[in-house]
């Protein structure tokens, strides 16, 4: 057995003898993406409630229909769910491209007399390429919309063409207060009616800015994918960052004295150490991403892609402690700053809040932690994509940093 | 003359400010068992980091069997270390740990666990190699401490302070253990600052103090540099520069000071005659003595003469 492998074997061995932090690190992450979880979304149905998601309404209506649609926005469940800035079009996109928004619902002109003549009309959902997961239930909830609205129009057919010819009793007086109670009896006859209804006279047509030919998203929306990633790349830092710190415990108890008697270099411990560090994290992934499923019902997509995507996150997270452990003078330096890097990388990079929801300088700042491009790389996976760019930058990261601690680190021991 | 195994040679190293190892040069033979007498902060540790190679940015050279010792990594081999925490991995067990440290050194499986179980049965934890080390005492993990150090049958055995913060009867277990390593041939450096210990186990010991050798030999050797002396150990509530200002006002009469500190001091007479006149001027001058003792010469006496203080912390 090479040195090398005899180190691995060895940490791996007092790793699983000594297991209760690793468990811990395995639970903890689990324990509060159900906790989160069930905070978005008390009810059992796990496929709703979201931090609320910025919509831009794009009104080319202005009739009662379009009235009607902002107004349904604005009742309680909705406004807790979205947070809706009525625009036009073009400073709709510029919004958008500046990341203020996840998507851009167009009323199309003439909505309201198209459905109250019965004729095929489009909402237009335009999703922010910049995310993943909250257009998505902007695109969602537009269908849903749709298929109300169709029922809408086809069952009251009549009453809307009533409701048209007094228009002049002016329209701003019409409240969402006003139609509640027709609404409330007209919902047990469209849902006995939803099968029938067909044609569908609404249809929701989503396109994404600057990137066409975009898949719809598959429907059905777990809130616990949605935060479950971030949850585990920030665990999986401190699972994978004792392996490193070892090396300055080891200089203070006189372990690395007495390796440097040995045959051992100071190379091979430190390839020794960002391998089990490695090999930890990855085998403690796949336990999290098996229980992420059986728990949470997450479905990771490709899992040979999110095996791969794994194997360089968690590269990328040893061979950066192997890098920091460098420039750590002790092990009371490496202590006290190990904590404080992962829950920055976390809080930037969005393990901590959905990469939505931060501020733009924030986000930017996060595309230099490992736990963004772990998470878009993994959302990616979930979409049915390849996490080409994440799997490019925590490679070539994760290169560069062991590339700088091989040098370095056995300066600090063999010196 | 025996051959060398290690010839240490104008050692310097500082941090910063603090000298650590000034000048120091020692050497070595075969099969000896040095003991390095120091107080602390007398560069002991400071040594044996550099001989392992952990700590750079010294002058002066180490020869290891006539060679250079850090030009050539593979010499490092052949030396044992035990340093002065316990360096081994808590969470294996005794034998786990054996086999864990002469892995390193590419040792046959077979041969490995037959060494390892010889070891562990010479320092006594035969029986409870396979106990969790969180159970083992002090004393026992210092000698497993040891044991890890031979497995590899090394020619040189550096010990650092291998008897630090156990009690008596582990103490004198672990120095039977290095003598009966010497005595196998293979040479032996331990620091420590128990007089006792090195008295007990050496065949020769330096004194060190302020990073340099300041005085080395078999016991005897030592001894004669304080010379056929009468050894007087003064207590009280004095002050150091009392007690030096009534002493100067004797004649002296063949006296020799070794050291003085506040509340004690220590005095060396050629001539046990002189002992009781020393006395009467010291009471004359009513000097609060509360404790009078009189010693043969010994290393103690030695280490004072040579550092000008007492070898406790
Ligand atoms: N890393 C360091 N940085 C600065 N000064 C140091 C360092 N290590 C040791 N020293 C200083 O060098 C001197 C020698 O220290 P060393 O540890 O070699 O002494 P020692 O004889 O082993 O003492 P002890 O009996 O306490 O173990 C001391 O004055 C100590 O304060
Ligand atoms: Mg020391």
């Amino acid at each position: 057995m090479s040195r090398t492998t005899l180190i691995i074997r060895n940490d791996i061995k007092r790793r699983l003898k000594a297991p209760m932090a690793t468990i811990l690190f395995l639970i903890i992450p689990l324990a509060m993406t159900a906790v989160i979880g069930m905070v978005f979304d008390p009810g059992a149905d796990n496929r709703t409630k979201l931090p609320p998601i910025r919509l831009l309404v794009v009104d080319n209506d202005k009739d009662l229909a379009a009235k009607f649609l902002l107004g349904a926005l604005d009742q309680k469940e909705l406004k807790d769910m979205f947070q809706v800035t009525l625009t036009d079009a073009a400073a709709g996109e510029a919004l958008m491209r500046k990341g203020k928004a996840s998507a851009m619902l167009v009323i199309p002109e003439r909505f309201s007399d198209d459905l109250a003549d019965q004729k095929p009309t489009a909402l237009e959902v335009v999703r922010n390429p910049g995310e993943e997961f909250l257009p998505g239930v902007a695109e969602e909830f537009a269908a849903t919309l749709a298929v109300g609205f169709s029922g809408l129009a086809q069952v009251f057919a009549g009453e809307l063409k009533v409701i048209r010819s007094v228009r002049n009793l002016s329209l701003e007086s019409v409240t969402i207060a006003d139609m509640t109670p027709f609404l409330e009896t007209a919902r047990a006859k469209i849902i006995a009616l939803k099968t029938y209804l067909s044609p569908m006279l609404l249809s929701v047509a989503a396109t994404t800015t600057k990137k066409p030919g975009q898949e719809n998203r598959p429907s059905g929306f777990n809130i616990f994918s949605y935060i479950f990633p971030g949850m585990l790349i920030m665990f999986l830092l401190f699972i994978v960052e004792p392996s490193l710190r070892e090396i300055q415990n080891e200089r203070a108890d006189g372990k690395t004295r007495r390796m440097m008697f040995s045959p051992l270099t100071g190379r091979e411990l430190v390839t020794a150490r960002i391998f089990s560090g490695w090999l930890l994290g990855v085998l403690v992934s796949l336990l999290a991403m098996a229980a992420g499923t059986l728990l949470f019902g997450i479905d990771w997509g490709n899992l040979l892609l999110q095996l791969a995507l794994v194997a360089a996150a968690c590269f990328c997270c040893a061979a950066l402690f192997a890098m920091l452990n460098a420039f750590f003078r002790n092990k009371n330096q490496a202590g006290a700053f190990a904590s404080p890097i992962i829950l920055v990388f976390s809080a930037f990079g969005g393990s901590m809040l959905p990469l939505e929801q931060l501020p733009a300088g924030m986000r930017w700042i996060g595309g230099f932690t490992v736990n963004h491009w772990f998470i878009t790389g993994c959302r990616k996976i979930m979409d049915g994509h390849a996490p080409v760019a994440s799997l490019a930058v925590l490679a070539a990261a994760g290169l560069f940093f062991a590339a700088i601690a091989m040098v370095a680190l056995p300066r600090r021991l063999d010196a | 003359m025996q051959q060398k195994i290690l010839e240490i040679k104008n050692l310097s190293k500082s941090y910063g400010e603090t000298v650590a190892l000034a000048n120091f040069s020692l050497d070595l033979g075969k099969g000896e068992v040095l003991g390095l007498l120091g107080p602390n902060g007398a560069g002991k540790t400071t040594l044996i980091s550099i001989l392992s190679g952990t700590l750079r940015g010294f002058s002066g050279g180490v020869a290891f069997k006539g060679q250079d010792l850090f030009a050539d990594r593979n010499l490092r081999n052949l030396i044992g270390i035990v340093p002065q925490e316990m360096a081994f991995y808590e969470e294996l067990n005794a034998m786990e740990n054996l086999m864990f440290w002469g892995g390193l050194y590419a040792i046959p499986e077979k041969e490995l666990k037959k060494r390892a179980q010889e070891l562990l049965t010479v320092v006594e934890l035969g029986a409870r190699a396979r106990e969790p080390i969180k159970k083992f005492s002090g004393g026992m993990k210092r000698r497993l401490n040891i044991a890890i150090g031979l497995i590899h049958k090394p020619e040189l055995l550096l010990l650092d302070e291998p008897t630090v913060g156990i009690d008596v009867q582990a103490k004198v277990s672990i120095l039977d253990i290095i003598r009966d390593v010497g005595r196998q041939g293979t040479a032996v450096v331990f620091t420590t600052h128990q007089l006792a210990e090195v008295e007990q186990a050496c065949s020769r010991i330096a004194i060190m103090d302020k990073g340099t050798i300041l005085a080395q030999g078999t016991l005897a050797e030592l001894i004669r540099i304080v010379g056929e002396k009468e050894i007087v150990e003064v207590s009280g509530e004095f002050s150091a520069d009392a007690f030096s200002a009534i002493i100067r006002q004797s004649d002296g009469n063949g006296m020799e000071i070794l050291s003085v500190a506040d509340n004690q001091a220590h005095l060396a007479f050629a001539d046990s005659q002189a002992i009781p006149a020393m006395m009467q001027h010291l009471f004359g001058h009513h000097l609060p003595i509360s404790d009078l003792k009189i010693k043969s010469p010994n290393l103690e006496a030695v280490f004072l003469k040579m550092t000008g203080r007492s070898l406790r912390d």
